[in-house]
């Protein structure tokens, strides 16, 4: 069956958690035995029934009322199936959100219309970070709205701000589904809530079901990544992912960024030998010469992939770097030089008046790499166009592709 | 319980299994001889070319059963495993938490350190338990076998680079993304062999299976790989609803994997 992942968004304490659970227990995804266990332990802490624990595992999670990291859950509803990704909201935890939610095509951005809650920053960071991971769909469900006796304009004001950010960060607001909702009480989750006629779009769970998409990776070029090497019966091969396309055994293939040919003598799937083998699978091919170590090397038959060491790029940072890092394209890494051009506020989406990112902060750079590698514009393909950024051997942030510049 | 696709899944657990053999020097996987940790190996020979290429442990507190012992013995000769069977104490006045914690994990730890390991396969799967819900696929431990889940490393966009520090070690865990009934429908495509306690006998058989003194079997009478999938198909109840360890204090599963437990 195939599977849409969701991710949650929002700050913390909008009710990202208390969303998943109460979705777990309307679907009857959730055992009896979690139920329970959320039960007895929303007792034990002296609190009304919280949905949130079902995933919110570990005890700090549930003592301290808080998501320290992702976790998933499946459901199933109208005969599609959804994994919903759950992240925190806490700035502090922002690589675990970033974790969680690169998994995902689809986004929920959980926003409280609760009195002192409202847009916080993480509201707008969280969707800054999610058009920067490529994440197509997104819905914006306006929570907690028992708490303002369903005031309209309250949801209306909240959705004002938020669509007028979208566009702002190029996420072309009118494609984007607002919807007005209780997680707590299960309004407008499932079905139609009574308490907000003048609501006239879907339930949240209605919306969920447009946003199925297709994976498309099989009609591309070739595209594979080399992982490593292997013994086989005819000689060590090298072992590789296919990203896109097919590859078939007798052709010709571009390796970059060497930019050699050679021609693809035996292939394997799974242990054995194949003519030929499709995107997502993972392949083993003795080629018509040996190469050395090419770990990282892309096979690629468009021209789209490029061997550069100059690219333009989008970075958001965990942690404040400048100068020398470390970057890994596809968990190899190479060392490079960042020259800032633009710094962005993530939670305005506008430009900042200096040359100093902090924490959280984006930032347009052209990086300058120690040695060729081979990449794509993340706009033509992903998995060639984005890296995460390492400094000190430190996780320091992630970056995409927007030019290669040679 | 969702059904998902088996080739995709097979494919993450290819990639997760040769990253991890790409990566680190010396590797192993444990073996518990369950459906889990086997399908985990019928992957791995998947993976490179039909052979299994790193040392299987056992940790063996010498109370499995009958039939898990008898299945060992059997696939280790016919996949020519390279297994390690490490001898754990059983003290009778310790049970449950304190048996697996003090018992299991010290001799695990003890092999790893001997054979110097860098990197340990275990085949947990995310949906079954919260704890281990919030995995990550590559995990570092530390030296004594800790888990800082408090602080787990990021993990994204096929970057599992991860490394092991201060006399650490990895935790490979290829199974992330299987749920139990995809193990199941696993076994029935790729014709897995498997642990026989799994099998209905008399109206029970076993859902999950730790040794004789933590497990007791769940009514049933799926007494074949086919009966079984349909019985996961509708069941409301844990897969580890047997497992005694998992039930006697609130948050067990967490002091059992911050220690390093597997």
């Amino acid at each position: 069956m195939q599977i849409q992942q969701i991710t949650m968004l929002g700050h913390k304490d909008h009710g990202k958690s208390t969303l998943i659970g109460s979705l777990l227990i309307s679907t009857g995804a959730a055992t009896e035995e979690r139920i329970e266990d959320a039960k007895n332990t929303s007792k034990k802490l002296g609190r009304q029934f919280e949905p949130a624990y079902i995933l919110d595992a570990f005890s700090e999670e549930r003592e301290g009322g808080l998501t320290i990291d992702t976790a998933r859950a499946q459901i199933k509803y109208k005969g599609k199936a959804f994994e919903l990704i759950d992240v925190p909201g806490h700035e502090e935890l922002i690589k675990n959100m970033l974790s969680g939610a690169s998994y995902a095509s689809t986004a929920v951005l959980v926003v409280s219309a609760a009195k002192d809650e409202g847009i916080r920053p993480q509201t707008k960071r969280h969707l800054f970070l999610a058009k920067m991971l490529g994440i197509r769909h997104f819905i914006v469900a306006v929570n907690k709205m028992d708490a303002v006796d369903y005031s309209q304009n309250d949801y209306e004001m909240i959705k004002n701000d938020i669509a007028a950010y979208l566009d702002g960060i190029g996420v072309h607001s009118q494609s984007v589904n607002f919807v007005p909702i209780s997680a707590y009480k299960s309004e407008n989750i499932i079905s139609k809530s009574q308490n907000m006629h003048w609501y006239r779009g879907k339930p949240l769970m209605e919306l969920l079901l447009t946003c199925h998409t297709k994976n498309s990776a099989a009609k591309m070029p070739l595209r594979a990544i080399i992982q490593g090497t292997l013994e086989t019966e005819s000689g060590v091969a090298y072992t590789a992912k296919v990203l896109s396309g097919t590859i078939e055994t007798g052709s010709s293939i571009r390796i970059l960024p060497i930019d050699k040919r050679a021609t693809v003598k035996r292939l394997y799937v799974k242990g054995r030998e194949a003519r030929s083998a499709k995107a997502d699978e993972n392949i083993a091919i003795n080629i018509s010469q040996d190469m050395g170590n090419m770990r990282g090397a892309v096979i690629s038959s468009t021209n789209m992939t490029k061997a550069a060491n100059a690219i333009s790029t989008m970075l958001f940072f965990v942690k404040p770097v400048s100068g020398n890092v470390e970057i890994r394209f596809n968990g190899n890494g190479t060392d490079a030089r960042i020259s800032l051009d633009k710094v962005i506020d993530t939670v305005t989406g506008r430009p900042k008046n200096t040359q100093r990112p902090k924490a959280l902060d984006a930032a347009e750079c052209i990086i300058r790499l120690g040695k060729k590698v081979a990449v794509e514009e993340f706009s033509s393909f992903r998995d060639l166009g984005r890296f995460v950024v390492y400094s000190s051997g430190k996780f320091a942030g992630i970056g995409v592709v927007e030019k290669v510049l040679g | 319980m969702i059904e998902q696709n088996l080739d995709e899944l097979e494919e993450k657990s290819i990639y997760i299994m040769r990253e991890a053999k790409e990566r680190f020097g010396n590797i192993a996987a444990l073996w518990s001889m369950g459906k889990d940790s086997t399908v985990m190996l019928a992957l791995a020979r998947k993976a490179f070319m039909g052979k299994v290429p790193f040392p299987v442990i056992h940790i063996d507190n010498g109370i499995d059963f009958p039939e898990t012992y008898e299945f060992r013995e059997k696939l280790a000769k016919q996949w020519k495993l390279d297994l390690i069977v490490q001898k754990s104490d059983i003290k009778p006045e310790i049970s449950g938490y304190a048996c697996c914690g003090a018992n299991k994990t010290v001799a695990l730890k003890k092999i790893m350190r001997e054979r110097g390991f860098d990197a340990l396969i275990v085949s947990i799967r995310r949906d079954e338990h919260g704890i281990r819900g919030k995995e990550r696929y590559i995990s570092p431990r530390t030296k004594d076998f800790k888990w800082k889940y408090k602080d787990q490393p990021a993990e994204l966009w096929n970057d599992y680079s991860s490394k092991q520090s201060n006399g650490g070690h990895i935790r490979v865990h290829p199974l992330l993304d299987w749920n139990e009934i995809d193990i199941w429908n696993y076994i029935k495509r790729e014709k897995v062999p498997i642990n026989s306690l799994y099998f209905a006998r008399d109206g029970t058989r076993y859902r999950s299976l730790g040794c004789t003194h933590c497990t007791v079997p769940i009514k049933s009478n799926a007494d074949s790989v086919d009966k079984i999938i349909n019985e996961l198909k509708n069941t409301k109840v844990e897969e580890r609803s047997g497992r005694q360890q998992d039930k006697e204090t609130a948050y067990i599963m967490e002091k059992l994997r911050a220690l390093g437990y597997m």
